[in-house]
C-alpha cells in the first residue's frame, strides 16, 4: 500500500511525466553544450525556438488526440489543403479574413473526421488515413500544383515582429501551450477528455458528453494544423501543396515522447512541449556537430523507442 | 461410462472443487445443477480437459483418463459443445466442423470435409437449413450450437458436455436441440447438461447431480423423482449464512411513489417489468443472470434503448435521453463491473470520486475543491481514511474500498435514486457490512434504492421488498419479511413458458370475467407466479405473492384435491382449477379461475372442456393441462 504522505518530494516529483521529461531535456541540452561551444549561444537558442514553434502547435492538437485514444494521421495533409486555401484567400482578401476562413476549413475538416470517429464508430486510424490522403490530394488539385509564391510580405511582417523583443511565432507557440494546459488541467472539457481516454464506458456512465468532446479534439488539432502553415507561410513567403509533408509523424512522436499513452488517459501538452524540444535538439546538435542529416531518423527513433519503454517499466514497476 | 472420483480444483487459495464423485452412464442426458459458483463449469471443464485435477481420478470405460488437453479428451471421445464461443464465425460451416482435426496430422480435402459435415448435419435434421459452405457468423446462434454439436459428432464424441446450451436459443430453437438431444441418447451416447433452468432440466434430463459450494448435493437422483421444490432445496441446502437483519436497523420505507415502472421492455433481455419505488426504500431485483435485472438499471439511466412501457419520476413521464439527463433528474447508477465500467485507471483517486459532480455541474471550470469538505465527512461515515482520497490510483485500494468510493461518486451528489447493480460483487464480509449500513442509512434520509443482486441472502436482508425477476417478467412485488432464499427462488427461477403462460391468463381474465392466477403449491403456502389484473381483490393474493394458503380465498381443500381440474364454490364464488404439466408430464403447477359473476356447476364443466379446446387450438406445447 502505498501513501503519498511518506513519499519524499523528489520521488513524487519524479512520477511526474513532465518532470522526467524535463530532466531528459536538460541533460540533452548539456551533453550538447558540452560537445559544441556554439550550442548555448542567444542565436542557436533562438534558432531552436523557432524550429519548435510550427512542430510545435501541430503537436499541441495531437496531444487533445491522443489523450482520448485517438490519433490524427491528415494534421499534415491538412496543413498543406488549408495553406492552398489561404493562399488563395489572401488574394481575394484581407489577411485576419483569410486566415479566419482558412482555420475554419481547418476546423471543418477535424469536425467531419471527428463525427465519422464518434458518432459513426470508425477507427481514427483509419479515417485519418482517409482524410490524409484527400486532402493531400485536394491540395494539389486547387493549386494546380503550384506553389503560391504572392504571399503578401504584411503576413511576413505579422509573423516576423517581436512583442518585447520575443518573436511573434514563440509568442503564439507559448500561448497555445499556456492555454491548453489550463484547459486540460482546470476545465471541466479538459478533465473530461482525460476520463474518455483513460475509460470511456466510465466516462459514459458518469454522465460525460463523451461524443461531444472527441468530436472536439479533432476540430482543435485540424485547426491547428492550419495556424501552423500559416507560420509557415509568413517565414517563407510562400505556400507548396506539399507543406506539411511528414508532419504527422514529428508531432506523433513528440507527443509519445512527451510521454502520453497511444492507449489515451495519460499525458500532458508540458511533456508534449519538452518531447518538441527533445527531437529539435537533437537535429540541431547533429547538425552542430557535422553529423550526416541521414542520422537523425536513427536518433530520433531510438529515442521514441526508449521512452516508450522507460515509461513501460515503469509503469510495471508502480502497478506492482 | 464415465466416472469421477474424489476431484479436488483448487483455483490459487481457492478450493473450488472439493472431493466430487459423479457418474455418467451411456444413454442417458445427466442433468450438472447447481447455484452460480458451485461448480458446474469447473467440473464440465476438467472432464473436457480444459483444466486440470489438483487430486483425483476420472476414468472412461474403466479406464483412468485425467486428460492434459482439450485435444486429448477429443481423441478419446469427450467433447464438450462450448456456448457457441469456440466458433471462427469467418470460416464456413465445414471448416468450424473440422477445425479440430487441423491440429493432427495429414492433409485434409475440402471436398471431402464437406460432404462428410453435410452427413452429420443430415443426422441432426438440418441439412436442409445449413449449408456447409455457409459463413458460421451468419448463422443464426441456434444454428451456431449446432455447428458446435456437429463438431462433436465428427469427432465421433461418446461423451458430450452441453455448457449452457439454451441461453441463446429461442423456445423452438430449444425443442429442436433437444430433439437432436433425443436422438443422441437414443444411439447411445452419454451427455451432460449444464443449465439452472428448471423446466428444461425436467424436460430432457434423466437424472440429476447437485453441486453445491464445490461438494456435491445429490448424486444421479432420477430427475422424475424429484419437483422443483425438491431440487431447489438441494441447490441451496439449509446451511445458507446470512447477515444478520438485527444487527442492521429496519428501513422505514411506504413513503409516496418515487419511481415508477409499467411493462418495461427494452433490448431482448427486458421484456416485461414493472414496480413501484417509494421514497426511502430500498427495492430488490431478484432474478438469475440473464433475467434481465442489470439490463432494466440500464434502461432508466438511458444506457440502453426502450422499446416499450412508461417510466414515471414523481407521478410525471420520464424518459432519459443520455446519463446526464437522468443524472441531473436525481438518479446515481453504480454498474456491475467496476473495472470496465467505473474505474477510470489513468486518474486519481479524487477525480475518480469526483467525475459525476463533474459532468453534473454546469460551469466551465471543473471545480473540484467545492467538493473536498463533503467528500471527506462522507469518507468518514464509510470508514475510509479522507486522507486516503488523495492517493494516486483506485488500484492501490482493496475491492471493498474501490466500491466505497464509487457509492461516493453518486451520494456527492446527493441523489433521489440510487441504482445499485451488484454493490458488494467481490467484497469481504468488513466492507459489505459497512455498504449494508450506509445503504440503510441513506435510504433512512429519503433516498430511494434500487439493488440487483445474484446473492438472493442479501437481497432478502437488504430490502424492503424484492421483486422477483424471471426470463425477463417481473413477477410482482414481495415484502422481503415473507420471503427466504428457497421462495424467491422458485419465484424467479427462469420458465420460459412464462410470457406464453401470461398472455393466456390475461386472456382468460377478459374472456371469461374472471380472477385467474398460476400457482405453485408447497407444502401449507402458495407461490403466485402470476395473476390476472385486478383479481387481488377476489383472491387474496397478487403475482409475486408468498402467502398461506389458508389467508388466501382460495380454499385449501381445492388446491389441495386440485389435480382433477375440480370445481368448487366457497363463499359464493366458483373456482376451477386445472393442473398444469409440461409435454413430458413435469408438474408446472395449478391454474385456478375464479369466476366474479355467477356460474352454475353445470356451466363451469362446459367452460373447463372450452378452455381445454382452446389451449389445443392454440397449438401450444409449453401448456398442457390436465383434468
Amino acid at each position: 500500500m502505498s501513501s503519498t504522505k511518506s513519499t519524499s518530494l523528489l520521488a513524487r516529483l519524479s512520477r511526474s511525466i513532465e518532470i522526467r521529461m524535463l530532466g531528459l531535456a536538460l541533460v540533452l541540452g548539456l551533453i550538447l553544450s558540452l560537445a559544441s561551444e556554439y550550442f548555448l549561444t542567444t542565436n542557436n537558442l533562438l534558432n531552436l525556438l523557432d524550429q519548435s514553434v510550427v512542430i510545435g502547435v501541430v503537436a499541441v492538437g495531437m496531444t487533445f488526440v491522443i489523450l482520448t485514444g485517438g490519433i490524427d494521421l491528415s494534421v499534415g495533409s491538412v496543413a498543406g489543403f488549408t495553406g492552398i486555401i489561404l493562399g488563395l484567400a489572401m488574394r481575394e482578401m484581407p489577411i485576419p479574413a483569410a486566415l479566419l476562413l482558412a482555420i475554419a476549413c481547418g476546423a471543418l475538416i477535424g469536425l467531419l473526421a471527428g463525427v465519422l470517429v464518434a458518432v459513426f464508430g470508425l477507427a481514427p486510424f483509419v479515417v485519418t488515413l482517409g482524410m490524409m490522403a484527400i486532402c493531400r490530394s485536394l491540395a494539389y488539385v486547387i493549386s494546380g500544383q503550384q506553389s503560391i509564391s504572392d504571399v503578401p510580405e504584411s503576413l511576413g511582417r505579422l509573423v516576423d515582429s517581436s512583442t518585447l523583443g520575443v518573436p511573434m511565432n514563440v509568442v503564439i507557440l507559448i500561448a497555445c501551450y499556456a492555454v491548453a494546459w489550463v484547459y486540460l488541467t482546470w476545465a471541466k472539457g479538459g478533465r473530461t477528455i482525460y476520463a474518455i481516454g483513460s475509460n470511456i464506458e466510465a466516462a459514459r456512465i458518469a454522465g460525460l458528453a463523451a461524443t461531444r468532446y472527441r468530436i472536439l479534439v479533432y476540430v482543435i488539432c485540424s485547426a491547428l494544423s492550419t495556424l501552423s502553415v500559416a507560420l509557415i507561410a509568413g517565414q517563407l513567403l510562400s505556400i507548396d501543396p506539399l507543406a506539411g509533408n511528414g508532419m504527422e509523424l514529428d508531432a506523433i512522436a513528440a507527443v509519445v515522447i512527451g510521454g502520453a499513452s497511444l492507449f489515451g488517459g495519460r499525458g500532458s501538452v508540458i511533456g508534449t512541449l519538452m518531447g518538441v524540444f527533445i527531437m529539435v535538439m537533437i537535429r540541431n546538435g547533429m547538425n552542430l556537430l557535422g553529423i550526416s542529416p541521414f542520422w537523425q531518423g536513427t536518433a530520433i527513433g531510438s529515442i521514441i523507442i526508449g521512452a516508450v519503454l522507460i515509461e513501460r517499466l515503469m509503469a510495471r514497476r508502480t502497478t506492482r | 461410462m464415465l466416472t469421477t472420483q474424489g476431484i479436488i480444483k483448487r483455483f490459487g487459495a481457492v478450493t473450488v472443487l472439493d472431493g466430487i464423485d459423479f457418474e455418467l452412464q451411456s444413454g442417458e442426458v445427466h442433468a450438472l445443477f447447481g447455484a452460480n459458483g458451485a461448480g458446474k463449469s469447473t467440473l464440465s471443464k476438467l472432464i473436457a480437459g480444459h483444466l486440470q485435477p489438483n487430486v483425483g481420478q476420472i476414468s472412461l470405460n474403466g479406464h483412468a483418463c485425467n486428460f492434459r488437453s482439450p485435444r486429448e479428451a477429443l481423441e478419446a471421445g469427450v467433447a464438450m459443445v462450448m456456448q457457441e464461443t469456440s466458433l471462427a464465425p469467418d470460416l464456413p460451416v465445414f471448416e468450424n466442423v473440422f477445425l479440430p482435426l487441423y491440429g493432427s496430422k495429414g492433409r485434409a480435402k475440402f471436398s471431402e470435409l464437406r460432404l462428410k459435415t453435410s452427413t452429420i448435419l443430415a443426422q441432426l435434421g438440418v441439412a436442409d437449413e445449413i449449408d456447409p459452405q455457409d459463413r458460421t457468423g451468419d448463422l443464426s446462434a441456434a444454428h451456431r450450437q449446432l455447428v458446435e454439436i456437429a463438431r462433436a459428432l465428427a469427432l465421433n464424441a461418446k461423451v458430450i458436455i452441453f455448457d449452457e446450451p439454451t441461453t441463446s436459443l429461442s423456445p423452438s430453437e430449444t425443442d429442436k436441440l433437444f430433439a437432436v438431444m433425443d436422438r443422441l441418447r437414443a444411439e447411445g451416447r452419454a451427455m451432460i447438461f449444464v443449465s439452472h433452468r428448471l423446466e428444461e432440466l425436467f424436460t430432457i434430463t434423466d437424472r440429476v447431480t447437485v453441486l453445491r459450494d464445490g461438494g456435491v448435493a445429490a448424486h444421479g437422483v432420477r430427475t422424475a423423482d424429484l419437483n422443483q421444490a425438491e431440487l431447489i432445496r438441494l441447490m441451496i441446502g439449509r446451511d445458507v449464512e446470512s447477515v444478520s437483519r438485527d444487527t442492521l436497523p429496519a428501513a422505514e420505507g411506504g413513503g409516496e411513489p418515487v419511481l415508477a415502472v409499467r411493462n418495461l421492455q427494452a433490448g431482448a433481455l427486458v421484456r416485461d417489468v414493472s414496480f413501484t419505488l417509494h421514497k426511502g426504500e430500498i427495492l430488490g431485483l431478484g432474478g438469475l443472470v440473464g433475467a434481465g435485472r442489470s439490463e432494466t438499471l440500464e434502461a432508466i439511466f438511458a444506457l440502453r434503448a426502450i422499446q416499450h412501457g412508461e417510466i414515471r419520476f414523481h407521478d410525471k413521464p420520464f424518459r432519459a435521453n443520455h446519463p446526464l439527463e437522468a443524472i441531473r433528474a436525481g438518479f446515481g447508477y453504480l454498474a456491475e463491473d467496476r473495472r470496465a465500467q467505473s474505474i477510470l485507471p489513468d486518474l486519481s483517486v479524487r477525480e475518480n470520486l469526483l467525475v459525476a459532480a463533474l459532468s453534473a455541474q454546469r460551469s466551465l471550470w471543473a471545480r473540484y475543491e467545492r467538493f473536498r469538505e463533503r467528500a471527506a465527512q462522507l469518507a468518514i461515515k464509510l470508514d475510509l481514511p479522507p486522507h486516503r482520497l488523495d492517493d494516486e490510483s483506485m488500484f492501490s485500494f482493496s475491492g471493498g474500498m474501490q466500491q466505497k468510493v464509487l457509492l461516493m461518486r453518486w451520494l456527492l451528489l446527493e441523489p433521489e435514486v440510487l441504482l445499485l447493480d451488484e454493490p458488494t460483487k467481490g467484497i469481504d464480509i468488513g466492507a459489505r457490512t459497512a455498504i449494508y449500513k450506509l445503504l440503510r442509512a441513506v435510504a433512512a434520509e429519503g433516498v430511494s434504492v434500487l439493488v440487483v443482486s445474484s446473492d438472493f441472502q442479501e437481497l432478502i436482508d437488504l430490502c424492503d421488498r424484492v421483486v422477483p425477476i424471471s426470463d425477463g417478467c417481473s413477477i410482482g412485488a414481495v415484502p422481503a419479511a415473507m420471503l427466504d432464499e428457497e421462495k424467491l427462488l422458485m419465484l424467479a427461477a427462469p420458465r420460459s413458458s412464462m410470457a406464453d403462460q401470461r398472455a393466456w391468463i390475461d386472456r382468460m381474465a377478459v374472456k371469461y370475467d374472471a380472477a385467474v392466477f398460476w400457482v405453485i403449491v408447497d407444502g401449507d403456502s402458495l407461490i403466485c407466479l402470476a395473476a390476472s389484473p385486478d383479481s387481488a381483490a377476489t383472491l387474496g393474493f397478487s403475482s409475486g405473492a408468498v402467502s398461506l394458503i389458508a389467508q388466501t380465498r382460495v380454499p385449501q381443500a381445492l388446491v389441495q384435491t386440485g389435480g382433477r381440474g375440480v370445481v368448487g364454490e366457497t363463499d359464493g364464488t366458483t373456482t376451477l382449477l386445472l393442473r398444469v404439466r409440461n409435454a413430458r408430464g413435469h408438474d408446472l403447477g395449478v391454474i385456478g379461475l375464479t369466476f366474479k359473476s355467477d356460474v352454475s356447476p353445470g356451466q363451469v364443466t362446459q367452460l373447463r372442456d372450452e378452455i381445454a379446446e382452446d389451449i389445443a387450438g392454440q397449438g401450444n406445447e409449453n401448456i398442457l393441462l390436465t383434468f
